[in-house]
């Protein structure tokens, strides 16, 4: 059946039930609120908090080259010496590219494409830490926004055992509704015109699926550590 | 669908006498009442939100014809192929001539109970693909050849010695009954099957029609590997989940996860349109959206619209008394509990006992009340027992004893006469203050609950009568 003809049975089937619909659907404000719990006294102390309830690490430091010493940290405890990473100006660390070339850590940008794509994919797999940025981070539910997109790949917050995520506290939003108000002014109508995914993060990856016992870390990265930049 | 050998009351009474599954089933639902009450309590204004959320489905169901052209005209503005399928059988056709196409070898999927509706994977490995389940739930039970028992965890039928069991016999495990190094070789054999596959089937929980995208919400992972790893990613979409404004997703991501686990949000949700655009590093080369009507349509004109509110958040299963009792599976559809016993009937109206769903549930109306869109489940559950005695299909000695009530009820002298044999008779069988053993047809109930005896010498016209009587000499 055609997409026309799908249509035409739904306006049909729709004739008997709209002005009940639209009826129901005045009954309330469509305009979401921009949080949805009550005010805390600091949204960095909030984020990490609620980051910190569902498993993910929060290191909130002062500035960049304490930024830098924590990764210098987090790298050499996985014995890190590749990382699939953003590129380095989208995480916006400055110095990042010079501890990494410090420490031996070989950036992996993917290029998961066409014939090579398989191929890429193995050699992405063993690297033990993914290194990103983010768009956002929301205080009420310890989530990051992660804007992808040229330079910011998917598989950079994905494929390893662990990731790393660096943001400045000047980033961080009240609720979702708020995250998502910004997303919408500052990109407008072209959200989705050269990137094709945006992704929420609250938490390492997790299940509960055998008997209800909450486990890290089946399919994402069981660990999650954000680096939280002071801004001045 | 081997459930489905069975009739429905042979089915509950399996359930009922399976005490592993009891024990599962109160630990798995006293978990999410407990976890959704927490986060339901927490909320400023939770009342608004619900409203709100009641609202925006509602508005995008009004206009869904606009709202669907809208979505798909941007989704193939972006590069993305649209799917209008009528029914499962359009929908299955479409995925199956792709992957043919395509030279597909490998499909994983994440989890979809729209793909689950229209027995998708049966009809990709009758036609010689290898399709894997990578949602870890699903994973269990595909290994066991079956079928999900919970919209949200849909394994929790499953005990530990019976994942060690499979994970032994499939992926070469050594026995354990941890928990973590069953999650490790579960991690290690699926990460090969995304690396390898060359599609990715994924559900949608909400079209957003106004950015031409899609959300969907997980917590394991394996619905981002799904859509990013593969070259080709499907989506398959019920019609009505959709919504119209991408600010929409911040009302519904919220309520969907509060309702379902109790979370603020899902650890991961993915809000994506169209294939990975030229300058992008990875995501999928191809991607299809697959709209599918399967009923909804029908159901869209008539008196069940609100079903189609449904977010399936699996809260109205975790409330209702008897899903707590029997069980996903005893409901026979795909979907099960008390939104799945209107929606059963209504999409999956060919399956033979369906008709009989609607009275698995005491009314008690806890769906309801945890339902984060205010579907007004127990009026509807109402509704559909009466369109299936009014199609006659009410068992005889349903039709035989409401029938003989209604001449008790109609007639004073019968009423009392019958009072007095009932007392009478429930004196004779009646143990303690209760009754084991009613005659036929009323032992059907007292084959899985005593009866309590009634108390007391007199009726309650009788007492009544006595006390009127009193009030005037006085």
């Amino acid at each position: 059946m055609s997409r026309e003809q799908m249509l035409a049975t739904l306006r049909t089937s729709l004739a008997s039930n709209r002005a009940w619909l639209e009826a129901e659907a005045h009954k309330a404000s469509h305009t979401p609120p921009p949080f949805v719990l009550p005010p805390a006294d600091d949204l960095a102390a909030q984020f990490a908090a609620e980051l910190t309830k569902l498993e993910g690490r929060v290191y909130q430091v002062a500035d960049n080259e304490e930024a830098l010493e924590t990764l210098a940290t987090l790298l050499e405890e996985r014995q890190a010496t590749t990382a699939v990473a953003w590129d380095l100006a989208e995480i916006g660390l400055p110095g990042l590219d010079k501890l990494l070339a410090e420490r031996g850590v070989q950036v992996l940008e993917p290029v998961v494409r066409d014939e090579v794509r398989k191929a890429q994919l193995q050699v992405l797999e063993p690297a033990p830490v993914c290194l990103s940025g983010a768009e956002f981070a929301i205080a009420e539910s310890g989530s990051l926004v992660l804007y992808h997109g040229p330079g910011r790949p998917r598989l950079a917050s994905l494929l390893a055992p662990a990731h790393i995520a660096v943001i400045r506290s000047d980033q961080i939003v009240r609720g979702l509704g708020e995250a998502m108000a910004r997303l919408r002014e500052r990109y407008a109508g072209t959200l989705f015109d050269v990137t094709s995914n945006l992704t929420l993060i609250s938490g390492p990856s997790r299940t509960a699926d055998i008997e209800m016992t909450l486990s890290l870390g089946i399919h994402g990265p069981p660990e999650l550590h954000v680096v939280l930049v002071q801004t001045p | 669908m081997a459930t489905q050998t069975l009739h429905f009351h042979d089915r509950v009474d399996t359930a009922l006498h399976d005490e592993t599954l009891k024990t599962a089933l109160e630990r798995a639902t006293t978990r999410f009442v407990g976890n959704r009450a927490g986060a339901i309590d927490a909320l400023e204004d939770a009342d608004g939100l619900r409203r709100q959320a009641r609202a925006l489905r509602a508005n995008a169901l009004s206009k869904l014809d606009e709202l669907l052209v809208r979505l798909a005209d941007q989704v193939e503005a972006r590069g993305g192929k649209v799917c209008w399928a009528a029914d499962g059988e359009a929908a299955r056709r479409y995925i199956v001539d792709l992957a043919r196409d395509r030279g597909v070898k490998s499909i994983v999927k994440s989890k979809s109970m729209a793909s689950e509706e229209i027995h998708l994977n049966h009809a990709l490995e009758h036609a010689g693909f290898e399709v894997v389940e990578t949602d870890l739930g699903e994973y269990i039970i595909q290994l066991a050849g079956e079928t999900p028992s919970h919209i949200i965890a849909p394994a929790i039928h499953k005990t530990r010695e019976q994942v060690s069991a499979l994970f032994e016999k499939h992926l070469g495990m050594t026995p354990t009954t941890e928990v973590p190094p069953m999650i490790r070789a579960a991690r290690t054999a699926l990460r090969q099957r995304f690396l390898q596959a060359e599609m990715g089937i994924s559900g949608v929980n909400f079209g957003v029609a106004d950015t031409g995208a899609i959300a969907i919400v997980e917590n394991e992972g394996n619905a981002r590997l799904s859509t990013t790893v593969p070259r080709i990613h499907v989506a398959i979409m019920g019609i009505e989940r959709i919504v119209e404004r991408f600010d929409d997703l911040a009302v519904m991501l919220q309520v969907l996860a509060r309702s379902a686990t109790g979370q603020k949000l899902s650890v991961y949700t993915s809000i994506i349109s169209g294939p990975a655009r030229p300058d992008e590093a990875d995501g999928p080369e191809e991607f299809h959206l697959v709209l599918l009507d399967n009923g909804r349509s029908r159901i869209l004109g008539g008196q069940y619209v609100e079903s189609l509110m449904c977010i399936r958040c699996g809260a109205c299963l975790n409330a209702c008394p008897v899903y707590q009792a029997i069980g996903g599976h005893a409901y026979g559809g795909v979907y099960s509990g008390p939104i799945g016993a209107i929606l059963t009937p209504l999409l999956q109206p060919d399956l033979p006992d369906a008709y009989l769903l609607p009275q698995a549930s005491s009314l008690c109306g806890a769906c309801q009340e945890v339902c984060p869109v205010g579907i007004a489940i127990p009026d509807m559950l109402l509704r559909l027992r009466a369109d299936a005695v009014k199609a006659g299909k009410a068992h005889p000695v349903e039709t035989a004893g409401i029938k003989s009530y209604a001449l008790m009820m109609k007639n004073p002298l019968v009423y009392r006469a019958g009072g007095r044999a009932a007392r009478l008779g429930s004196r004779l069988i009646g143990r303690k203050g209760r009754i084991r053993h009613l005659p036929p047809p009323l032992h059907l109930w007292t084959h899985g609950r005593d009866f309590p005896q009634p108390q007391g010498s007199q009726s309650f016209s009788e007492w009544w009568e006595e006390r009127q009587k009193k009030g005037r000499t006085q």
